[in-house]
């Protein structure tokens, strides 16, 4: 499996973030092993993995929050791991379960952040665009879920960040939270910030991501724009059959490309879909096998995924 | 520092919001010292004598006697009647008179008397036992040979059960407000999140420890304040507050248990656990320490090695100062001091070498 390498890629933008061999195990487990990366100043990055791909681990050495046992990461010319906390007052970070003190209110919290910065955004500025006004000066511990991520994001802000980091940001939120955390995010990114966000949501990285990592294993196995990498990886269309559905045992149909049994679903990968469908069909009624539950779709992110890796992103 | 100071005062803001932190850091010190304060008052002797036997002229002539002093309240009484009055309670005790007895004659009175209060009946039988060597002087109309006359020691005031108490709960409140306070907070903050949540900003851990040192410092000195006051204006505790060794006392005293707290809480992974670590090292010290009562009665190995504890230097800098025994030159004050001191180096010492933030 080729992956891109980015050694030797140029720095046209300073604040550009570049990882160059970036190792971290914890005891005999390798969470991140010998990664390279570069992300562009501009636009949405996501890092698309399932749990435990070391997504965490990777955002976290990048943010200056984790030593890393071996490698380097840049922000433009600075050395992120030798001066996290210069990093960290460029930096705007939400973790994956951010708490804050209970019993302050929302109001004194994003007081209590931006004293810690010496460039700070206003806090009813950030009230307002949070939209946390009707709990301004309620406590902590009365948020809602998605009050509680808004303020995470809002506290993130406090700096006026070059950078805004988000470790599975709608992990635990309901679909119409999870649609505003997205219009938020287009918005960062169109004041100008660049977003770097973990994600095992394939949707999420689909429709909020300029660009992607894809990581298994603390490795990346491909990166590159959503769509390009789905059309240059996962070209044709794919055809899904009811899972019992009787086979020959070398199965083998015009212009197909490969075939994967899941317990879901028997799935052709076609090049040419009406040539396959065609030859498909033809088998069937020759043979008299059943194609009820028969359908076609383009491939996702996930199929590259499966893939690549052999396992579902939901495993 | 803007940073230390904003930390402070939300740190501050959070203590005085939080009603069950209050409850026990505050409120529950000033309720016990009120149920011991009111219940240790003391209060004025009464002894319900129940007198039986004898002559009716012999018995009446000693309950006369025994009646000119407000400590009995006589009753005459059948020897039986008498007798399941004292085991039923209503009286404290018989006087059994020897039925042949006169005046001028030497006889022997019994004394039936309800032990099942061992303090009341000791204090029955004393009251008796004196009225009676009165009853003798009168009788013989010989002065007696030897006579106690007692002065109260300490100036003209009487030493209260609070006045020991008092010092002994300031010193109690101070371990309880920074060890259970402190790494019951740490702790939930680590498991939370919100610690890790500041290493994501520029804040430095140690600006983040400052701040959380200085308003445990704080808040517990105010605390120790209230609850003095309480004490001696409200319950007329009567204690001397030689100020500037006081206070090194009590802030020595605080870094002794903010450093024991930061151990606890670098060791610990989460609230369950914690809360068991800390009542394991605080409970012994809050019984033997001298808070309650006076470590002297303990058994003597146990009180050698209770002497080194952080809670007993503290209540016994504390309890020396206001008790007026110590004083700020004190050799003794001194060393306890140096033991906090100690505590404070040993226990800091190790929590910087074992804290963990996640």
């Amino acid at each position: 499996m080729p992956i891109r390498s980015d050694e030797g890629a140029s720095c046209g933008v300073a604040s550009q973030i570049r990882l160059h061999k970036l190792t971290k195990r914890y005891g005999t487990v390798t969470a991140v092993d010998d990664l390279s990366l570069t992300i562009s100043a501009l636009g949405v990055f996501g890092l698309l993995g399932p749990n435990g791909a070391g997504k965490t681990t990777t955002l976290e050495m990048i943010e200056g929050l984790r030593q890393p046992d071996s490698g380097e990461v840049w922000f433009g010319s600075l050395d992120v791991v030798r001066h996290p906390q210069q990093a960290k007052a460029r930096f705007g970070i939400q973790l994956q379960t951010s708490s804050f003190f209970d019993l302050l209110t929302v109001a004194e919290t994003l007081d209590l952040f931006a004293s810690f910065y010496p460039k700070r955004l206003a806090t009813a500025e950030l009230i307002a665009r949070f939209d946390l006004g009707e709990k301004a000066q309620a406590q902590v511990k009365t948020l809602s879920g998605g009050q509680r991520q808004r303020l995470a994001l809002a506290a993130a802000m406090v700096n006026d960040p070059e950078v805004v980091f988000l470790d599975e940001p709608s992990a635990g939120l309901d679909p119409q939270a999870r649609r505003h955390l997205w219009e938020l995010v287009h918005g960062l990114r169109d004041e100008g910030r660049t977003v770097v966000l973990t994600t095992h949501y394939m949707e999420e990285a689909e429709t909020l991501c300029d660009e992607l990592a894809i990581i298994d294993h603390g490795r990346i196995l491909a990166t590159g724009r959503p769509k390009e990498l789905i059309s240059e990886r996962m070209p044709g269309a794919l055809i899904e059959l009811a899972p019992d559905t009787a086979l020959p045992a070398q199965p083998h149909f015009a212009a197909m490309t490969a075939l994967d049994r899941t317990k879901d679903a028997i799935t052709i990968h076609s090049s040419d879909l009406s040539k396959t469908l065609v030859d498909l069909v033809s088998w069937a009624s020759q043979s008299t096998v059943d194609l009820a539950g028969i359908r076609t779709r383009s491939s996702t992110l996930e199929d590259l995924f499966l893939s690549l890796t052999g396992r579902s992103l939901r495993e | 520092m803007r940073a230390v100071l904003a930390l402070v005062r939300a740190l501050f803001r959070s203590f005085t919001r939080n009603r069950q932190g209050l409850f026990w850091s505050l409120f529950f010190p000033v309720v016990l010292m009120l149920v011991f304060g009111l219940l240790g008052k003391t209060q004025a002797v009464n002894v319900k004598l129940a007198v039986a036997g004898g002559s009716p002229a012999f018995r009446e002539e000693v309950s006369r006697s025994l009646s000119r002093s407000t400590i009995f309240t006589v009753t005459q009484m059948a020897p039986t009647a008498a007798l399941s009055a004292v085991r039923s309670g209503s009286e404290d005790a018989e006087m059994l008179l020897p039925a042949n007895a006169v005046v001028g004659q030497p006889a022997v009175i019994q004394l039936y008397y309800n032990n099942a209060n061992q303090v009341s009946a000791g204090q029955t039988v004393g009251a008796v036992q004196q009225a009676v060597s009165q009853i003798n002087v009168v009788l013989s109309g010989r002065p007696p040979a030897l006579t106690v006359a007692a002065q109260p020691v300490s100036g003209s005031r009487a030493f209260s059960y609070l006045d020991f108490l008092l010092p002994g709960l300031i010193a109690l409140t101070i371990m309880q407000g920074s060890l259970f306070g402190l790494a019951t907070a740490l702790t939930r903050w680590k498991e939370q999140g919100v610690l890790r949540r500041f290493l994501a900003t520029p804040l430095r851990p140690v600006q983040f420890l400052g701040a959380t040192v200085i308003n445990y410092m704080l808040t517990n000195l105010a605390n120790t304040v209230i609850i003095a006051a309480i004490g001696i204006l409200f319950l007329h505790a009567t204690v001397q507050l030689p100020l500037a060794p006081l206070l090194l006392a009590v802030l020595l005293g605080l870094a002794a248990f903010i450093s024991i707290g930061f151990l606890v809480a670098g060791q610990a992974k989460s609230q369950e656990a914690v809360i068991p670590l800390v009542n394991l090292i605080s409970f012994p010290m809050m019984f033997l320490s001298g808070v309650f009562f006076s470590p002297a009665s303990l058994p003597k190995f146990l009180a050698v090695v209770v002497s080194f504890f952080p809670l007993t230097y503290l209540a016994n800098a504390v309890r020396g100062l206001m008790s007026g025994q110590l004083t700020g030159t004190s050799g003794a004050l001194w060393g306890d001091l140096a033991g906090l001191l100690a505590w404070t180096l040993l226990c800091g010492l190790i929590a910087s070498r074992t804290w963990r933030w996640e």
